[in-house]
């Protein structure tokens, strides 16, 4: 307790500000394990008040341009990792390829926070709550890394190890997420209950499925703040695939969805509300996320 | 005054006079305050609930700091918050301690060149536990006998007195026969009420800054709403005389009862310096201020209170267990204010009472934004909704015959401050927010179905403005003015009186020009000091139009006496001061002085040159003044809110709030304390806590305000939905016939709150928070009990 001083970071560190990709890699394998990469720093400065971190090296990766955009392309949209949540939120193609992803990121923190924050640092951060992981992690979304012995890529929804831990080896860094289109007929919602306006969820979901005939096909449903990492429920998944989405069944798949979680009782809620908020939600997203494909009327 | 009785400030909305300054960040708050040879402080704060402690600061010398031990400061006990007098002062707090009575309390501190150093030198004190105690976190678990006393003797003005049980203090009282009276009542409710343990979360965090003296005093900056109790606690705790310790005006960016009391970062600071020789900072982190020394007072309340079938209240039985933590803040007086918040809300006609204010292990509590009104109004708004629907009355109805109200003894601020109500608009607030609102057209609690339910609840309650009153009591409050009129006719305004930053300043401004007739850009608000100043107690109790505002007006009045003695002088042919009037010109920008029916003129300027040049002497005036009535300030809620009933989640829909404070003298800021009143009772009704770990007894979220959530504008009604009302009344004892707003505003929300949640859902709830996690509970246990399915959700799709 005596330890923190969060007005200042009582730690001494050094700085770098790498311009290139190449540079910061360098000097991530320089470094190793003592070293931290600070992006908007609205996760990482918090925990190196609060003395959880405490990096010997510190490498801010928001001079370098090549970490920096949002790239429409015909499979999908790339994003840098060091792009900042705002610029995602006023972005044309995310507001209409990824209405989930849009909702998820309009929901977070506040205006000035997400000029800061950057999508990459909400990920790599890992937390069971992170609010872009679901609605990525619904549309299939890939990761890549980079090393200065290559580079790799895996889904999303393999990045996330436990909380706060991912995938990444040292001397990685994530430099890209890349989201493929979405068939014709996807309807994808985002839901989040917190304790205010601005807050991490107790519980989020995102959801997504296709519609073709009377029957949703591809159904994906993720949440966060549930279990120790973002998670799918794949029975509730499985339980509506390739079925007629009725009332009575999108309340089985919230109840379904509510027993694969692992949720725990913590300051921000309790495990008991959390199963029974999820049961809600996931039905009140797939409802929504049904009304969004017959408004965009996607289905015959 | 003005033509007509028409106010030319008074009840106008101008700028903010300080508003300039805070836009463009030139406002000088404590924390910016630097001093050359400044060192940085920190304080080393006890990792134990309940500990005896050594501490071995070598290391922490060794670097170079000054470090500041249990045994480096007076051995003087005191109690931080000085109201009542001596002989009811409670005593047990120390500036540093080997006896950790809670999580964060201060034990040692270090002064070094800078923060960093500072952190560095703290760290390096090693504290040994020499004998470490069960954490007693729950009031009725430490008064059991055999647990571990917290105090085993404490102070009580200059007499030791021993501490049983852990009971800090106590307060009894009745009034008429209760027990005949609930025999004979015809409903009788009964109800045991939990409240929250709420953090200020007062934008500015503590901060001090101590100079020591050549003459051996200090001069201090610091955050408190009272520099001449900051002045008169370091002259007791460090034997300094009052005359050299200066307690210097700064900004203070919000208060809220934070620093009602003196905070003990204060006392530390002047400590450090003086053991430094040097100036010392000392500013708190955000998580230091949560666990430093200030939460609202926790309640147990049970209330047993009966009405007669014709709509009358017939008794009551109040009792009152108040979790203090670790050491008083004043709760002595508390224990008597209670009962008054109690017995002032309603004609109870028979009371008994019993207040009994219990020492645990945590953060201290003392006044937060109405000193337990919100809670005791929240119990008792909830027992009398209750006895309406038991009698099947009107609850607006069966309130307006119960209230306490005009030609009434109030007496809000307890026992031994008492005073006759001659201003009300309750009636005016209720019969109009009823309107507004709604209320007829209300649902029913329980008649709803569907996922959605909507439901409209009321509350009133009040703020008394100040605790003065016709007898001395045992309750200090007096306020004084010094004012001055300038060679040019403008006026310097000094007073001792803190403006936490709702403005009450730009207020008393207001009533000086309005009183002599200048522009309100001629009233400079002087920044002062304890040492330039007379006394005022403290801006708190919304006290600080009323009570500071009444001293400025008699200040202008006493001026304006003299200014008109020598306008006799100048215009010599008016046969005395009398025969003289005063009006605003306001092309001339001055206060014209003239004769009725006579071209005879001058003005104040005029009057202050010609004094000047003609050696006349310096206008001016001082003045003491107490108050000889604390008038209530009523405010009435009505909030519609929306449930729903699969995640618990309450949306406020809509409010409309009526605040009778008097004539209203600075319309928008008076508006803007009733929204934010609002604001601030929302998040205490269904948000805000600060539970403990049962086994550290420390806070679960060390202070974090990641999880000490209050709401954001995101979760408050738009502007458009929320309504406020003033109530068209005139209080003849206040400045203008102005009372005070600023606990008034929030005292009555939570009430209002909880109303509307059992209106909607048809549950009531006596624990606060009344968080989503709560409702569901209590849907589900219900759902259960009654057999009966969830309701059938509708789409949305
Ligand atoms: C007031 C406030 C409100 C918040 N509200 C929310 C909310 O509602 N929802 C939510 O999900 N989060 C919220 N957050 C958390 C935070 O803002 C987000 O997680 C944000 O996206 C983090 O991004 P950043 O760029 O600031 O990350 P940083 O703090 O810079 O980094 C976070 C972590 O990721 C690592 N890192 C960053 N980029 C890379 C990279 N390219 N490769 C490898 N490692 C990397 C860093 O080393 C660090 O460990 C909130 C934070 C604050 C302060």
């Amino acid at each position: 307790m005596n330890r923190f001083n969060t007005h200042i970071i009582p730690v001494e560190f050094e700085y770098h500000e790498p311009r290139t990709i190449r540079e910061a890699l360098e000097l991530l394998a320089r470094w190793g394990e003592d070293a931290k990469i600070l992006a908007g720093g609205t996760d990482l400065l918090v925990q190196m008040k609060m003395r959880r971190v405490e990096p010997k090296c510190v490498i801010n990766i928001k001079r370098i341009p090549e970490l920096d955009y949002i790239r429409e392309g015909p499979a999908g949209v790339r994003i840098g990792a060091a792009t900042r949540l705002r610029r995602l939120e006023r972005s044309g193609a995310i507001k209409r390829l990824f209405p989930a992803l849009h909702r998820a990121i309009g929901w977070m923190a506040s205006v000035q926070v997400r000029n800061m924050a950057t999508i990459g640092g909400n990920l790599c951060n890992a937390s069971p709550a992170a609010d872009t992981a679901p609605p990525l992690m619904v549309y299939g979304a890939r990761v890549k890394l980079a090393s200065v012995s290559g580079e790799r890529t895996l889904p999303l929804e393999d990045f996330f190890t436990g909380p706060g831990q991912t995938a990444m080896r040292p001397g990685e860094m994530l430099t890209e997420i890349w989201i493929p289109r979405q068939p014709e007929g996807t309807g994808s919602a985002f839901i989040k209950v917190a304790r205010t306006a601005m807050d991490l969820a107790k519980v989020n979901v995102a959801v997504a499925l296709t519609l073709k005939g009377w029957s949703a096909f591809n159904v994906r449903i993720a949440l966060g703040s549930v279990a120790p990492t973002p998670m799918r429920a794949r029975e509730a998944e499985a339980a509506l695939e390739g079925r007629p989405p009725t009332e009575g069944l999108l309340r089985r798949v919230g109840d379904i969805a509510s027993e694969e979680i692992r949720p725990i009782t913590d300051v921000r809620s309790t495990a008991e509300y959390r199963r029974e908020v999820t049961k809600v939600i996931v039905a009140d997203a797939l409802r929504k996320a049904l009304g969004m494909v017959r408004v965009g009327g996607g289905v015959g | 005054m003005s033509a007509g009785g028409r106010f030319r400030f008074v009840g106008v909305r101008v700028g903010r006079k300080d508003g300039v300054l805070k836009a463009t960040g030139r406002a000088t708050y404590a924390y910016d305050v630097w001093l050359p040879g400044m060192l940085y402080g920190r304080i080393l704060k006890s990792p134990y609930a309940h500990a005896e402690v050594r501490v071995d600061a070598t290391e922490a010398e060794r670097l170079g700091a000054v470090v500041l031990t249990p045994r480096d400061v007076p051995d003087v006990l005191f109690n931080p918050r000085l109201v009542s007098v001596e002989e009811d002062t409670f005593k047990d707090w120390r500036v540093l301690t080997e006896h950790p009575r809670y999580v964060g309390e201060p034990v040692a501190a270090v002064a070094a060149a800078s923060e960093e150093a500072a952190q560095r030198a703290l760290e390096a004190i090693k504290l040994e536990p020499v004998r470490v105690y069960k954490p007693l976190l729950d009031p009725f678990e430490a008064t059991r006998p055999g647990s571990p006393a917290i105090h085993e003797r404490i102070m009580r003005g200059g007499a030791w007195v021993n501490v049983e049980d852990n009971v800090a203090c106590t307060l009894e009282y009745s009034e008429g026969d209760v027990d005949r009276a609930l025999s004979e009542a015809d409903v009788v409710v009964e109800r045991r009420f939990h409240t929250n343990r709420r953090y200020h979360l007062q934008p500015e965090p503590k901060v001090a800054v101590s100079r020591p003296d050549p003459d051996g005093g200090v001069t201090v900056w610091t955050t408190t709403q009272t520099i001449h109790n900051t002045k008169i606690l370091i002259s007791q705790v460090f034997g300094i005389p009052q005359s050299k310790v200066r307690v210097k005006k700064v900004f203070l960016g919000g208060g809220f009862g934070s620093s009602i009391h003196t905070n003990l970062v204060t006392l530390v600071a002047v400590a450090l310096s003086r053991k430094a020789r040097r100036p010392v900072k000392i500013a708190l982190t955000r998580e230091e201020d949560m666990m430093h020394d200030h939460v609202s007072f926790e309640m147990y309340l049970r209330i047993r209170a009966g009405a007669r079938r014709n709509g009358r209240l017939s008794g009551a039985e109040f009792e009152n267990v108040m979790d203090v933590g670790a050491h008083q803040i004043q709760p002595y007086p508390l224990l008597g204010t209670a009962l008054g918040w109690f017995v002032s809300l309603y004609k109870w006609r028979a009371i008994r009472y019993f207040g009994r204010a219990v020492y645990t292990n945590k953060v201290p509590s003392c006044a937060l934004r109405g000193y337990g009104n919100p809670q005791v109004t929240w119990a008792v708004e909830t027992v009398v909704d209750e006895l309406a629907e038991e009698l099947g009355v009107d609850p607006v109805e069966f309130r307006l015959k119960n209230y306490v109200g005009k030609g009434d003894l109030f007496w809000g601020q307890g026992p031994t401050v008492k005073s006759i109500i001659r201003s009300d608009g309750v009636p005016e607030l209720m019969r109009r927010g009823a309107e507004l609102i709604g209320w007829r057209n209300r649902p029913r609690p329980g008649e709803q179905t569907g996922r959605y339910r909507r439901g409209i609840g009321v509350a009133r309650g009040f703020h008394t403005s100040g605790a003065g009153g016709p007898l001395s009591g045992s309750v200090i409050d007096y306020s004084g003015a010094f004012l001055k009129v300038n060679e040019d006719g403008s006026v310097d305004y000094v007073t001792a009186l803190q403006d936490h930053g709702g403005g009450t300043l730009d207020a008393h401004a207001k009533i000086i020009a309005e009183e002599l007739c200048i522009p309100l850009e001629k009233v400079n608000v002087v920044w002062s000091d304890s040492s330039t100043t007379v006394y005022d107690v403290c801006t708190h109790a919304s006290r600080g139009v009323y009570v500071g505002g009444e001293a400025a007006r008699r200040a202008a009045r006493e001026v304006k006496r003299k200014i008109l003695e020598y306008a006799v002088r100048i215009l010599n042919v008016a046969v005395g001061p009398e025969a003289l009037r005063v009006r605003y010109d306001e092309e001339l920008g001055d206060a014209v002085i003239y004769v009725e029916g006579s071209d005879a003129q001058t003005t104040l300027s005029e009057v202050a040159r010609t004094a000047w040049q003609r050696n006349w002497g310096s206008i001016s005036a001082s003045v003491s003044f107490r108050a000889t009535a604390a008038p209530p300030s009523f405010t009435a809620y009505f909030v519609e809110v929306e449930v729903d009933t699969e995640t618990g989640r309450v949306r406020p829909v809509r409010v409309v709030a009526g605040a009778d404070i008097g004539k209203v003298i600075n319309p928008e800021l008076a508006e803007g304390q009733v929204q934010g009143g609002f604001v601030m009772g929302w998040g205490w009704a269904v948000l805000e806590d600060t539970p403990y770990n049962p086994e550290t007894g420390a806070l679960e979220n060390m202070g974090f305000i990641t999880d000490y959530k209050a709401p954001t504008a995101g979760d408050i009604p738009p502007i458009e939905d929320f309504r406020v009302i003033f109530a068209d009344t005139y209080e003849p004892t206040g400045p203008f016939g102005a009372k005070g707003i600023g606990e008034a505003a929030s005292n009555p929300v939570a009430a209002a709150v909880a109303n509307a949640i059992y209106d909607a859902i048809g549950i009531r709830f006596y624990e606060l928070p009344i968080t989503p996690e709560r409702i569901l509970r209590a849907l589900r246990e219900r759902e259960r009990a009654s057999g009966e399915n969830p309701p059938r959700r509708r789409g949305v799709a």
